[in-house]
């Protein structure tokens, strides 16, 4: 049986309260996450890099014991609408720590009783401080569409994407978004909304106006997945590392556009079950699409310029993380490794190429200014391996 | 609502933990993962869900100590299945036999979901203990549901102490230091340069190199206590071994300072200091005020709690010393009611920032003209790079300490510091890095 709980040397990956506040963060509201304490300081030092220049709102509600075991949900309500009333957010988005979760805190019953008296949206996000961030970023930007976006606007009249799950925990501050926009705007492809980084509420609520979303991170699948559902939206999974992997995504798009079918851009015999990958290959280890589409691009490369390796990915599981002991195999078995420094810490092999592909998501700020760009046709996969 | 109160308007029940709460970019104070590093040959396992391990793991990877931490993650298979105890005894098993060496000491940090599951995890520390004799395994705390009534850094400096027994014998040639984050050397701190004066060593966390040093200070007769945070560790001591303990005050009334020494000389059974000597202090103290006030002129001064324990009594120091003293930056107030009730008599402008409520995210983070700040806090509200970089004191206590504070705000008026990027790194001049 696998230990996802134990971690020897690992490190862990953001949680899922820190992704509804990253995915919420430009958009003009007021985040508050029900926890105790530390959640907000963990989430402004290690998981929001906009933090110290920006003014943007989030909060903790600081629970205590006797407010917990009492159920007193008025102290929250309460102390929600008097931070309201004076910062006047756009509206207000409530999740959660484990606590709440545990003491089974109504999370919409309370947002409609906070909506009522301060006359502001409120958007529930059930959030439960034990899954990653990909849940968090996911829930909250789907729950924000289904309160804010307009499912009836008119699609835009050139073909056009939403960039979807696009956070700093995946995308850092370093350009990448910018870059992402820039392939596929130079493929003669507008974007129309980067779900949620550089937009604004009023930007945002034109969502449905796109004829495509891109899932660009695996937290943009739920939102893409119900505006599939209430817009029809088609939804094209990849992120454009490189020439090769940003063709294949841009041709995607336009087929999707056409047949208005989903596609997987990577190629899906990378995934793999039990976390057993083969050995004496190239391991990615990092978010799902990410660390899919970075394997499938080396493994366009001709043979010689991967060194007659194949590449495999591992990415962490929403619920559970990723389970040590069988990460450190996949370590052993591998003869290069990318990911990020911080799981150098694994015992390995000095044979071992590690090669060093800084997460925000996973180290936080510490590696921060060595985060490459990497979501673009202009990034060199062959470089990266050489 | 503004970001700051008059004191005049102020009542002294002021507690900023009331509301949502802020958390600044300022990092430079020390959490519990800093403090527990400290100890040799120790190791701590986190306990806990995701979103609470992550401040904690990445905090021991910034300080590039990850051989000094294992965490066994809390799932939702667990508080439904209710296996809290069985995931802990056989995760902490794994760790210890994975880990390339054998702890002296674990410290097993349980969270705030432990408490309202009922876990019985004494039962699984005594398993433990049965299974690994050679380690002392310590249940310590992260629980920020219980921080009104047991806050979680005062009671790790009492765990800490945990495997301190009663010994045989004192050790007449050495005393303890409780609680604090920064070693108080001889050079800024009065009491120990008496102490070493009259042959006697102080051992601290901070400045103990071997686990078998750290618990050799079950041999010491006396514990001193600096901050509040130590005042925990020091009764159950006194209480479990015996341990004879006194508080010192880190404050700036020369009377009680001269009062704590002299205590302290009889409760270790030395000479207290001469009265001459205290004349001299005194006189040397004041030219080295003196000397600050000149060169600051009317400069404007900001002084926060995150740099020394009593800011609200520094502010009244400085006040009657001619400084212009405009604001203070505190979430409590520790001094007496006396000292606040006089300050605002005082200065009734003075104003009072709390740096965690809500409103003083948006504030604008400016200052007309220079400012000097005494503390990280103040320095990133006031958007200065003219301040006194100290945590807690930083060692400082009594007529020295004075002294050396009067130079580092002298220091700080004359030259900027790169504030974004000091105050950004977590648990400043933590000794572990």
């Amino acid at each position: 049986m696998k230990d996802y709980q134990t971690h020897v040397f690992t490190s862990t990956y953001t949680a899922d309260v820190s992704g509804v506040c990253s995915a919420m963060y430009e958009l003009g509201g007021m985040s508050v996450i029900h926890d105790p304490s530390g959640c907000n300081s963990t989430y402004s030092t290690h998981d929001e890099p906009r933090w110290f220049d920006g003014k943007s709102l989030m909060f903790i509600s600081g629970l205590d014991e006797m407010t917990a075991v009492l159920g007193d949900d008025e102290v929250i309500i309460k102390d929600i609408a008097a931070a309201a009333a004076d910062l006047k957010p756009e509206f207000i988005t409530l999740c959660g720590g484990s606590i709440p979760h545990i003491i089974a805190f109504d999370f919409k019953g309370t947002a409609h009783l906070i909506e009522k008296r301060c006359n502001i949206p409120v958007v529930p996000v059930p959030t439960d401080g034990l899954k990653s961030y990909i849940s968090g970023v996911g829930m909250a930007l789907t729950e924000w569409i289904k309160r804010f976006a307009d499912v009836k606007v008119q699609k835009t009249p050139e073909l056009s994407v939403n960039l979807m799950g696009v956070t700093p925990l995946d995308f850092s501050i370093n350009g990448n978004v910018e870059k992402m926009r820039e392939t596929f705007e130079k493929a003669g492809i507008k974007v129309n909304c980067c779900a949620a980084m550089g937009e604004s509420f009023e930007s945002m609520i034109k969502l449905y106006a796109a004829h495509v979303n891109v899932v660009v991170s695996s937290a943009g699948r739920r939102p893409a997945r119900y505006m599939e559902k209430t817009g029809g939206i088609p939804r094209v999974e990849g992120l454009p590392i490189g020439e090769a992997e940003a063709g294949k995504l841009i041709k995607a798009v336009r087929e999707a556009a056409a047949d208005g079918k989903n596609k997987i851009v990577y190629d899906e015999a990378l995934e793999h079950e039990d976390w057993e990958v083969p050995g004496d290959g190239i391991l990615v280890i990092g978010e799902e699409v990410f660390a899919l589409s970075l394997a499938d691009a080396i493994n366009e490369l001709p043979e010689s310029e991967r060194h007659g390796l194949k590449a495999y990915a591992i990415w962490p599981d929403v619920d559970e993380g990723l389970p040590e002991e069988q990460l450190m195999e996949a370590v052993k078995r591998s003869k290069m490794v990318i990911a990020d420094p911080l799981y150098k810490v694994i015992p390995h092999d000095k044979a071992i190429k590690f090669i060093d592909f800084p997460h925000e998501a996973y180290s936080g700020r510490i590696y921060r200014k060595q985060i490459p760009v990497f979501a673009t046709d202009e990034f060199d996969t062959a470089k990266l391996i050489k | 609502m503004k970001e700051f109160q008059y004191i005049k308007d102020m009542k002294y029940e002021y507690n900023a933990d009331d509301g949502l709460a802020y958390a600044s970019p300022v990092r430079g104070v020390w959490n519990i993962v800093h403090i527990g590093t400290l100890v040799p040959g120790g190791h701590q396992i986190y306990v806990c869900p995701t979103s609470c391990l992550r401040g904690v793991v990445l905090t021991t990877a910034e300080m590039g100590r990850m051989d000094k931490l294992s965490t066994i993650t809390v799932g939702e298979d667990n508080i439904i299945e209710g296996n809290m105890e069985e995931q802990l005894l056989h995760g902490t098993e794994r760790i210890i036999e994975e880990l390339p060496e054998r702890p002296k000491m674990i410290m097993v940090f349980i969270s705030c979901i432990h408490h309202f599951l009922a876990v019985n995890y004494q039962r699984i520390y005594k398993i433990l203990r049965e299974e690994y004799p050679d380690i002392d395994f310590i249940d310590a705390y992260m629980d920020p549901i219980m921080r009104r009534t047991a806050p979680v850094v005062p009671v790790l400096w009492r765990q800490m102490t945990r495997p301190f027994k009663r010994p045989e014998s004192w050790k007449k040639d050495q005393v303890n230091y409780l609680g604090n984050c920064f070693t108080y050397g001889a050079e800024y701190c009065d009491l120990t340069a008496l102490l070493n004066k009259n042959g006697i060593k102080t051992l601290e966390a901070n400045n103990v190199s071997s686990y078998e040093e750290y618990i050799s200070m079950q041999e010491s007769e006396v514990n001193f206590v600096f901050h509040n945070t130590g005042e925990k560790a020091a009764r159950d001591l006194e209480i479990r071994n015996k341990t004879k303990w006194l508080r010192m005050h880190p404050g700036y009334d020369y009377d009680v300072l001269e009062e704590d020494l002299c205590k302290a000389a009889e409760l270790v059974g030395i000479e207290p200091p001469s009265k001459e000597w205290f004349e001299n202090e005194r006189a040397l103290t004041d030219e080295a005020v003196a000397k600050t006030k000149e060169l600051l002129g009317d400069t404007a001064v900001a002084i926060d709690y995150t740099a020394v324990d009593y800011p609200l009594e520094l502010t009244e120091f400085m006040l009657e010393r001619g400084f212009n003293v405009e604001s203070v930056f505190l979430d409590a107030i520790t001094e007496s009611e006396e000292r606040f009730e006089k300050l605002k008599v005082k200065k009734p402008d003075l104003k009072v920032y709390g740096t965690i409520g809500w409103n003083i995210r948006q504030m604008d983070r400016s200052h007309e003209g220079k400012i000097v700040c005494v503390g990280q806090k103040s320095a990133y509200f006031m958007n200065s790079d003219n301040f006194v970089n100290v945590i807690e004191n930083a060692g400082m206590c009594g007529f020295s300490g004075i002294r050396h504070l009067m130079e580092l705000i002298r220091e700080a008026y004359s030259e900027e510091k790169p504030m974004r990027e000091i105050v950004s790194i977590k648990g400043w001049g933590c000794s572990c890095v």
